[in-house]
């Protein structure tokens, strides 16, 4: 579990986050999204003890990060921005440094190591040096060196920046596998990233916390149900026909793709009986105006992060 | 701290640093021993040994120029700062993996003494005096230039930075020769590594010089400490 108390961190004049508190507790994975230059690399630095706050209070499985590092440090593994890897060493080599670094004991690195590196897919290339390994490779030695020592608490900067779609693929799979046993923090700009493996999201804008809250709440359907549907006919006879229906509550043209086809958006109210799909479908096909895409629009993240960060 | 100092000194052979540092130091001071022992048909140890401490100058910045500089460009300090090892820690086993790397080639210069035993006499008290002083003049040299190290983000800067040192440390003998003003005479003197060292080259243990060049060294590693940390309280 690791708790953030009222961290501010301020660059001479220059505020890079205030007040930030939030709370990560074990076996959730907690996503900090945010603009670049919102403050997550400074957030995460601070919390994993690279750099002291200016003002508030890092506390880890309640051990307080200022007066006892050493015990906080041990318990965290930390991915930044840029794998810290030292080039001329080879995968095995650095991770048994690592290893050392953590305060493992002698005899358990051996095994430890083995463990880490057939769960991060590079024991092909344990043998060869980082300075030679491709960016996908590199990335991957820099989650395996954050798991030396199997710290509860991980902290990954933006771990899937750079990397190509297969590879993206492979290093979220390795964060869900991790989630379980662990807490896990993680940054992105990338919406669909965080949607997709988090319980938990917290969103960073301007160095401020303005938006924190569990996934499933933030995402949560509410009681209208957004419809966009392009119909072949004529825009005059088709608004009103689709407004007279009862489930029906606005509906707006949108801009015309295609000669013929009229495209709106309609806003009906969920869960109706028969449902807003269906009513729509009987109405087209009575007035024989073929329905040519209909998509239902999903409250997304994106939507929330725009209106979160819209309202500031 | 013993994990740090195993990998820099592994660092010093995976790459060519370690191995210029020794190359380079072995060849000159060969080139010394030709002139001050082989040339003149002498057996004075301590003058071969007075003339060798130029090369720390020349060499320690080789030898530290990596050690701070390189974690900052490449940002591996963030490792290094998040894992359970503190601060001086880091620092401490840095610095002694230089000294140890130092200390490996000073006593492979022991083969020249082997080769002046063979053929003259050789003081073993006095010479053991002197290879004292010479490597404590190099731990002094080590330590300032490697709080250099860490004032920069660049290995060349650090490496021209203090080599500029350095080069200031022993200018203060020549300034203090060429300045007749006794205060800042005796300021600059206060100040010289190669002063201080004379009590060795003449076969004499100083506690003085002891005392001074292990406090220069403590002095400067201290402060490499500090500035390493207030760096990260700045986060710049």
């Amino acid at each position: 579990m690791i708790e953030c108390k009222g961290v501010t961190k301020r660059y001479g004049a220059v505020e890079a986050i205030r007040n930030i508190s939030f709370t990560a507790p074990r076996g959730q994975i907690v996503g900090l999204l945010g603009q670049n230059g919102a403050g997550k690399t400074t957030t995460l630095n601070i919390l994993t003890g690279y750099m002291p706050p200016t003002e508030g209070q890092v506390l880890v499985n309640g051990m307080d990060m200022l007066t006892q590092a050493r015990a906080c440090k041990r318990a965290i593994g930390y991915l930044p921005e840029k794998p810290p890897l030292y080039d001329e060493m080879t995968v095995r080599s650095y991770l048994k440094f690592v290893c050392e670094l953590k305060e493992v004991s002698r005899k358990e690195i051996p095994a430890h190591l083995e463990e880490i590196l057939s769960t991060c897919g590079l024991t092909d290339v344990s043998e060869r040096l980082i300075g030679h390994l491709s960016k996908g490779y590199r990335q991957r030695v820099g989650v395996a060196q954050a798991l030396c020592g199997d710290p509860p608490v991980l902290v990954l900067d933006e771990p899937t920046v750079g990397l190509d779609p297969r590879q993206v693929v492979e290093i979220r799979g390795l964060i869900q596998r991790l989630g379980a046993g662990h807490t896990v923090i993680f940054s992105s700009h990338l919406l669909s990233e965080i949607q997709q493996l988090c319980q938990r999201v917290i969103i960073l804008h301007r160095g401020k916390l303005i938006r924190e809250a569990d996934m499933a709440e933030l995402t949560e359907p509410s009681d209208v149900l957004v419809l966009r549907a392009a119909i072949k006919g004529r825009q005059q006879e088709l608004l009103p026909a689709i407004l007279s229906l009862p489930c029906v509550r606005r509906v707006t043209p949108l801009k015309q793709a295609e000669a013929g086809v009229t495209e709106v958006r309609i806003e009906c109210t969920r869960n109706t009986s028969p449902d807003a799909q269906t009513a729509l479908f009987r109405l087209l096909c009575a007035m024989e105006a073929p329905i040519m895409q209909l998509i239902s629009e999903h409250d997304s993240l994106e939507d929330v992060f725009l209106q979160a960060t819209a309202a500031e | 701290m013993f994990s740090i100092w195993k990998r820099e000194l592994q660092g010093y052979f995976y790459t060519p640093v370690g191995y210029v540092f020794m190359g380079v130091f072995l060849l000159l001071s060969s080139v010394i021993f030709f002139l001050t022992i082989m040339q003149t048909r002498s057996s004075d140890l301590l003058a071969f040994i007075g003339t060798m401490s130029y090369l720390w100058m020349l060499l320690c910045p080789v030898l530290t120029m990596r050690l701070l500089a390189e974690e900052r460009q490449k940002r591996t300090d963030q490792l290094l700062l998040t894992s359970p090892v503190s601060l001086p820690g880091v620092v401490l086993g840095k610095y002694l993996a230089a000294v140890t790397v130092m200390a490996v080639t000073v006593l492979a210069t022991g083969l020249f003494v082997l080769i002046v035993a063979l053929y003259g006499q050789v003081y073993p008290g006095e010479l053991l005096v002197g290879y004292l002083g010479f490597m404590l003049q190099g731990c002094a040299f080590i330590a300032m230039d490697l709080f250099i190290s860490g004032c920069c983000t660049n290995q060349v800067t650090a490496v021209v930075a203090a080599f500029g040192a350095n080069f200031v440390l022993w200018m203060l003998d020549l300034l203090q020769s060429a300045i007749s003003v006794s205060w800042v005479n005796a300021l600059l003197s206060f100040f010289s590594l190669y002063e201080r060292s004379e009590p060795f080259l003449m076969g004499q243990f100083s506690f003085a010089s002891v005392g001074y060049d292990l406090s220069f060294a403590a002095a400067f590693i201290v402060l490499a400490i500090h500035h390493l940390d207030a760096r990260r309280y700045r986060g710049a």
